[in-house]
């Protein structure tokens, strides 16, 4: 599904060189569920970043699908994490001015799809994260769990083949974390291919693989 | 376009602060913009009397210069008698004066009037709208016939409601007889606006005929299909011909422009006279983007400081798959419809203040409107105003990198 071969990624200003990521080669399959931890600060989300090609790295290749991408513009990586990949985060990142249904649709704007087929794949979005009751309702007005299914139901109305969650129950408490990870798990068994990034280490065991970094580095 | 169309109402709603101060903004600019296109419609447009601007060419200006002396102003009845008659290109021509103001007395009242001596022709040049009679012809100009076409109101001044044709009223000490009444022509309309209207040769001298400097106008009704640029080409021509007769002047100058070119050179412009129309529109528009531009400033002032709070939002939409040129596109919708709303709200209040300028009475008979081509002129300000102000925004905002934007960093 997505592979890294020898990636680094380096971040400069004028005084400083912060290296985030340091030869990391990481092949996921698709279908897999891996949990990615390490130390803050270890370059956890920067990998995710890079993988879900929201970050280019500074060195080694990324290919997703056995394409390598390399040299693309911005059209062309905007389209490809739009059909490609979804995305959920620590802190949900809803658009507080639209509604749930709104908010879940973002995708689906960027793509050349019917009004009538975009408002069905919200419909059926919003009913696998078990939020149909709630969909024109404004992020303001759900409790912290809804609004991380929404953001879920966000990340795979476009049915992308990997989802890549930084942190997905860090803002929630253990009976919510617990809800949000069952979603995952579903999604998953449904053929869904996810990448977490989790500090938790009874989440992490609940996946099938676990990759650690440090300092950067790939130790497991 | 739909959904951008609906986000963009949403997130103005929900941004209410915002929303008002922006629309505030917008809507007083724009309110001053379509106030002033009205009356520039009202002075230039194709209304009332002057009802073809794109054909008619007019001579306001005349100056001869020596070494030592200068004289300038309006344009003398000698200079436009021997350049306008016989132009190739012009279906008719006229020579009318300027207005003067005149007091008399009427059955004991002290009336105040603005009278214009022109000749017959005039009523062929311009088109006056007659509520009762006929203009005089040619006829009464060779012949200096004492008659009078007056306004409505003058009308109604001299001798009340009813028929005035065929009554008699005193002016600069002569009885003249009314044979039309017309419907009042505003003051701002200066070439065309008067109480009443006489023949030129009522004059008491003939001392006017040789003036090339004086007190008259001329106005030029193009043949259809003339070219314009040619009859102004020809009477440049004619008006270097015409003899001086006097030691102290070397130079006569005068030209035939558009109405709008040589009222804008007149009052406005003194140094553009005899440019294209176009050079002094190109002027207007500069104006009117100085005038916007303070509130164009202050909107893409707040909107640059609303990147911050929409960091998360660029982030998310980047993430899932908008292209930088979506973003733009996005964030200028927004602004236009900001604009727009602001524009709608300004279309109003102009309404309002031009209602309110008509019935103060401030311009005499001025009946400010606002017509389909100054409500075109307001949706085209409005969008140069909603792109002007949303397009450094909106390309800041887009060029935010993801990951950046989803942490709140900008680099």
């Amino acid at each position: 599904m997505i592979r890294l071969e020898d990636v680094s990624k380096v971040y400069r200003t004028d005084r400083i060189e912060t290296t985030a990521l340091d030869g990391i080669s990481v092949a996921i399959d698709r279908g897999a569920f891996v949990s990615v931890m390490g130390p803050s600060g270890c370059g956890k989300s920067t990998l995710l970043n890079v993988m879900g090609l929201l970050d280019a790295p500074s060195g080694g290749t990324v290919s997703l699908d056995g394409a390598p991408i390399r040299g693309y513009r911005d059209r062309e990586v905007a389209s490809l994490r739009n059909a490609k990949v979804g995305f959920v985060f620590q802190s949900f990142h809803l658009i507080a001015d639209l509604t749930v249904s709104d908010n879940v649709e973002i995708p689906l704007l960027y793509r050349r799809m019917a009004g009538a087929e975009r408002r069905k794949r919200v419909a059926t979005a919003l009913e696998r994260v078990g939020l149909t009751s709630r969909r024109d309702h404004f992020p303001t007005q759900l409790s912290g769990g809804q609004q991380q299914r929404v953001a879920i139901a966000r990340a795979i109305v476009g049915n992308p083949q990997l989802l890549l969650a930084d942190e997905p129950t860090g803002n929630l408490d253990s009976q919510m974390g617990d809800e949000i990870m069952a979603v995952l798990h579903e999604l998953n068994e449904q053929g869904t291919t996810i990448v977490m990034v989790t500090h938790d280490p009874r989440l992490a065991e609940s996946t099938h693989r676990t990759i650690r970094l440090f300092d950067g580095r790939q130790v497991q | 376009m739909r959904s951008t169309l609906k986000l963009a109402l949403k997130v103005l709603l929900r941004r209410k602060f915002f929303t008002f101060v922006s629309l505030f903004a917008v809507a007083f600019t724009l309110l001053v913009l379509l106030v002033s296109a009205a009356m520039l419609d009202h002075i230039f447009g194709p209304q009332g009397p002057e009802d073809r601007p794109d054909r008619t060419l007019v001579v306001l200006k005349a100056e001869i210069a020596g070494e030592q002396s200068r004289r300038n102003g309006w344009a003398g009845y000698g200079l436009l008698a021997r350049t306008l008659p016989e132009m190739p290109g012009v279906e008719r021509s006229t020579i009318f004066a300027v207005v003067r103001k005149l007091t008399t007395y009427h059955e004991g009242r002290k009336i105040t009037c603005f009278t214009r001596r022109t000749d017959g022709e005039f009523w062929n040049v311009f088109r006056f709208q007659f509520l009762e009679g006929a203009p005089y012809g040619q006829d009464a100009e060779t012949q200096a016939l004492p008659v009078a076409v007056v306004s409505e109101s003058t009308r109604d001044r001299f001798f009340g409601p009813g028929r005035a044709v065929g009554k008699t009223l005193e002016l600069d000490g002569r009885r003249l007889r009314v044979v039309g009444v017309v419907r009042n022509v505003p003051s701002i309309r200066f070439l065309t606006f008067a109480d009443v209207w006489l023949p030129t040769s009522l004059s008491r001298s003939d001392a006017y005929k040789k003036d090339l400097v004086g007190d008259f106008a001329g106005a030029m009704l193009l043949a259809a299909g003339a070219n314009a640029d040619d009859v102004s080409a020809e009477f440049a021509r004619r008006v270097a011909n015409v003899p001086i007769n006097d030691d102290r002047f070397k130079t006569l100058s005068a030209h035939a422009s558009t109405l709008f070119g040589a009222v804008a050179s007149f009052f406005v412009f003194e140094g553009l006279e005899g440019k294209p129309p176009a050079v002094i529109l190109g002027v207007l528009w500069l104006m009117a983007i100085l005038f916007m531009a303070l509130p164009a400033l202050n909107l893409i002032n707040l909107n640059l400081s609303r990147i911050l709070e929409r960091a998360s939002e660029i982030g998310v939409r980047k993430s899932f798959g908008a292209t930088s040129g979506a973003l733009v596109r996005q964030f200028l919708v927004e602004n236009i419809v900001l604009a727009g709303l602001g524009g709608a709200l300004a279309s109003v209040l102009t309404a309002i203040v031009l209602a309110a300028l008509n019935r103060s009475g401030l311009i005499p008979h001025a009946s400010f409107a606002l017509n389909f081509r100054v409500l075109g002129w307001g949706v085209l300000l409005t969008l140069v105003f909603g792109i002007v102000s949303g397009v450094l925004p909106a390309w800041r905002m887009s060029r935010l990198h993801p990951v950046g934007a989803l942490q709140g960093r900008f680099e």
